[in-house]
């Protein structure tokens, strides 16, 4: 590979920062600025991470600012995936926020200062997010990811009602606890790095310089980091039992802030721990099975957690605990099948989930209802909501020739090469678990007899088209990877391979 | 770095650091704990000059502290609790006990630390007397302000807890990573504050709503 400066891993983040600043400050900000700006500036991110995974593929890593941010192809794909997502969630809000149900939730004058704050803050959470997966140094990698807590805390609580502020206040408290402790690992990194006296003219601080000379790190200190990243990085990441933030968090949010935090945030925070964790691998191997058994943990008890829930967002936040358990289960690993088949998932969780918040926003907008037990036969009076939902619900289950299958199917291939015959079973059981809860939940909501007069009198209507396109674009996106998953092979290739310590 | 440092000095204000760390977990009036607080701020600061003697980047650090920890902290704490009854809502385990807990733990944490010390801090400069105290004290600050976030029902305690938590790891970083960047201390204390100032702001929400500051009372996501 080689390296080459480049202005663009800055801009990528800096854009949506200097964006949100005036949206924040500047009170008498038009409405379609507010709404437009995010939509703008995560295209604009997706392009540049389109262009920034080009380079990657004609074997070039882009560095800016002495090597303090680096682009290889894992970063990419993070870019690429935060970008999407991001403009996603961004269309559909901008209807999203506009009903009365909000104004009677929290007043008119309330309203409009809260949405516009809203619109701010979720372009200083994008470019945070951003920030932390172009960053190579690893104490800003720290600094990003709480930076991510703390603009991402006010749109957690949003609605400031009981359940918001309470979901908001455990948000908040618990991802800053976590977050310590991963500070202490990166302190404990760059420390060791240091130590070793092996990188003249280099800094210590720098990941790519870290990983160089991670064997040479003793022993006890590299537990030690290991153990703090794990628990710190993990706690974001939503990995059980470190996850009870989340199902509170995800719930309460608006729904284009669950897209988010579902979406993508999760993926960053274990982006972020594969990273510093991963170069430990060749010196310590049986971190790896710790890690997949950890991953297999997850998966577990986030589908049994979700088969007991009437609430549709808290049943897809505990099914996002789950997949993250694939995520982590694949990459864990360490190998290329492993890691392969790991951030395909990644990718894929990021499309589907989205796409599932995104399709229980829309029936929370018609019906104003969001319990299994109070929803049913919507199918007829909301066609698109509905197939999307049901795409959705199949493509996280694994049914083929759906996304979810490839990105399953290659963990548990890596998980059988590896010998890991257990987890294997455990992740194809899973699995099963999975399409039972969401084919289920899907069939009482949108299939049935009506059972409130709302829906029943036809007064529950398909959503806006600017709040369906979105959704019938992930489904797609959904649709085009299960039916061609070389067209992501390229980029997951290079990110694969960049991540990729142990074995074939 | 020089490691000719006034040891009595720093062996004692980190006994102090200690001590506030206690008071500050355990003091049942509110205002009181956020003094306790306060002290170990310009505790810190002072610590931070002393080492700053043989190390003038730390005179920056000391700086960053003084005006995050020292006077940003406790003016959103005192804020916070001004014109309000400063009682703390009663913790899960009482006074005289919790007091006898937190003294086997600072004990216990400080003697971990400063005996294994290798495990902890690579570089044999962390490993002489005085930066083996410090490591030792901020494991210790550590350990009590995980002790606080675990055991106090009252939000305002929790925060305090934290608090804790950040002091300790950054007192760390003076022996660890005495060459930090300016860029990433300024960045690491500045979130500090923010975190403290989002989080005071999100509980005044919770009292209103809620019309208590008890963390066992917010069952509302249980239902």
């Amino acid at each position: 590979m080689v390296t080459e400066t480049s202005i663009i891993p800055a801009v990528t983040f800096l854009l949506p920062l200097v964006a949100g600043a005036p949206v924040l400050l500047w009170k008498r900000i038009d409405r379609r600025v507010q709404q437009g700006l995010p939509v703008l500036t995560a295209a604009l991110v997706t392009a540049m991470g389109a262009w920034m995974a080009h380079k990657v593929l004609g074997g070039v890593i882009l560095t800016t600012w002495s090597n303090e941010l680096r682009v290889d192809g894992l970063s990419a794909l993070m870019v690429v995936v935060i970008g999407t997502v991001a403009l996603m969630a961004s269309v559909y809000s901008i209807r999203y926020l506009r009903t009365e149900a909000l104004i009677r939730r929290v007043g008119e004058a309330a309203a409009e200062r809260r949405t516009r704050i809203f619109y701010g803050l979720v372009l200083w959470f994008v470019g945070t997010m951003l920030w932390g997966c172009v960053t190579n140094n690893v104490v800003m990698l720290y600094v990003a990811i709480e930076a991510t807590t703390l603009t991402s805390g006010l749109l957690v609580a949003f609605y400031w009602d009981r359940r918001a502020l309470e979901a908001g206040y455990k948000y908040l408290m618990l991802l800053t606890i976590g977050i310590t402790f991963a500070l202490f690992g990166c302190v404990l990194l760059y420390a060791a790095a240091a130590a070793t006296k092996q990188l003249p003219g280099a800094s210590p601080m720098l990941i790519s310089e870290i990983r160089r000379v991670a064997p040479l790190i003793p022993g006890g200190t590299a537990a030690f980091a290991m153990a703090f990243l794990v628990i710190g990085f993990g706690t974001k990441a939503g990995i059980a039992p470190f996850h009870p933030w989340l199902p509170d968090a995800h719930a309460e949010a608006p729904t284009p802030i669950s897209v988010l935090l579902s979406g993508v945030m999760i993926k960053m925070a274990l982006y972020a721990m594969v990273r510093t964790v991963s170069i430990f691998y060749p010196a310590w191997p049986q971190v790896s099975t710790f890690l997949v058994a950890l991953g297999i943990f997850t998966m577990v008890f986030g589908i049994v957690m979700a088969m007991s829930q009437d609430d549709l967002k808290r049943l897809l936040a505990y099914s996002s605990v789950s997949q993250m358990g694939y995520v982590l289960a694949g990459v864990g690993l360490g190998t290329y099948l492993g890691c392969y088949g790991g951030l395909y998932h990644l990718l894929n969780h990021a499309l589907f989930k989205s796409l599932l918040f995104l399709s229980v926003g829309a029936v929370i907008y018609a019906t104003g209802a969001r319990r299994i037990s109070e929803l049913s036969g919507l199918r007829h009076r909301m066609p698109i909501t509905s197939g999307c939902f049901l795409l959705g619900a199949l493509a996280i289950a694994g049914f083929p020739p759906l996304n979810g299958f490839w990105s399953k199917l290659t963990i548990y291939l890596a998980l059988a090469q590896a010998g890991l015959w257990w987890a294997a079973v455990l992740a194809v059981a899973t699995s099963v678990l999975t399409m039972i809860v969401m084919v289920r939940a899907g069939i009482r909501v949108f299939w049935g007899k009506p059972r409130t007069a709302a829906v029943a009198e036809s007064a529950v209507r398909e959503v806006p088209a600017v709040m369906w396109l979105p959704m019938a674009t992930l489904a797609a996106l959904c649709l085009l990877l299960g039916v061609y998953p070389q067209v992501a092979y390229p980029l997951l290739d290079r990110a694969a391979a960049a991540l990729a310590t142990l074995g074939t | 770095m020089n490691p000719s440092l006034p040891a009595n000095l720093i062996e004692t204000l980190s006994l102090i650091m200690v001590i506030t760390s206690v008071a500050a977990v355990e003091m049942r009036r509110l205002k009181l704990s956020a003094v306790a607080y306060l002290c170990q701020a310009l505790l810190m600061v002072g610590l931070l000059v002393t080492f700053g003697s043989v190390n003038p980047a730390l005179y920056w650090w000391a700086g960053t502290a003084l005006v995050t920890k020292a006077i940003l902290t406790p003016w959103a704490l005192f804020r916070f609790l001004r014109g309000r009854d400063d009682r703390e809502v009663k913790p899960v385990i009482g006074l005289g006990p919790s007091v006898v807990f937190a003294g086997v733990l600072m004990l216990g944490f400080y003697q971990l630390t400063h005996g294994r010390v290798t495990l902890l801090a690579p570089t044999e400069m962390a490993q002489l007397e005085v930066f083996r105290t410090n490591l030792a004290v901020a494991s210790t600050v550590f350990a009590l302000g995980l002790y606080a976030v675990l055991t106090r029902r009252d939000a305002f305690k929790t925060v305090i807890g934290l608090c804790l938590l950040e002091n300790a790891v950054h007192l760390s970083l003076v022996s660890l990573a005495p060459e930090l960047p300016e860029t990433a201390v300024f960045g690491v204390a500045t979130e500090v504050v923010v975190t403290v100032f989002l989080l005071l702001y999100v509980i005044d929400g919770v009292r209103q709503e809620f019309g208590t500051t008890d963390t066992f009372q917010l069952r509302e996501l249980r239902r």
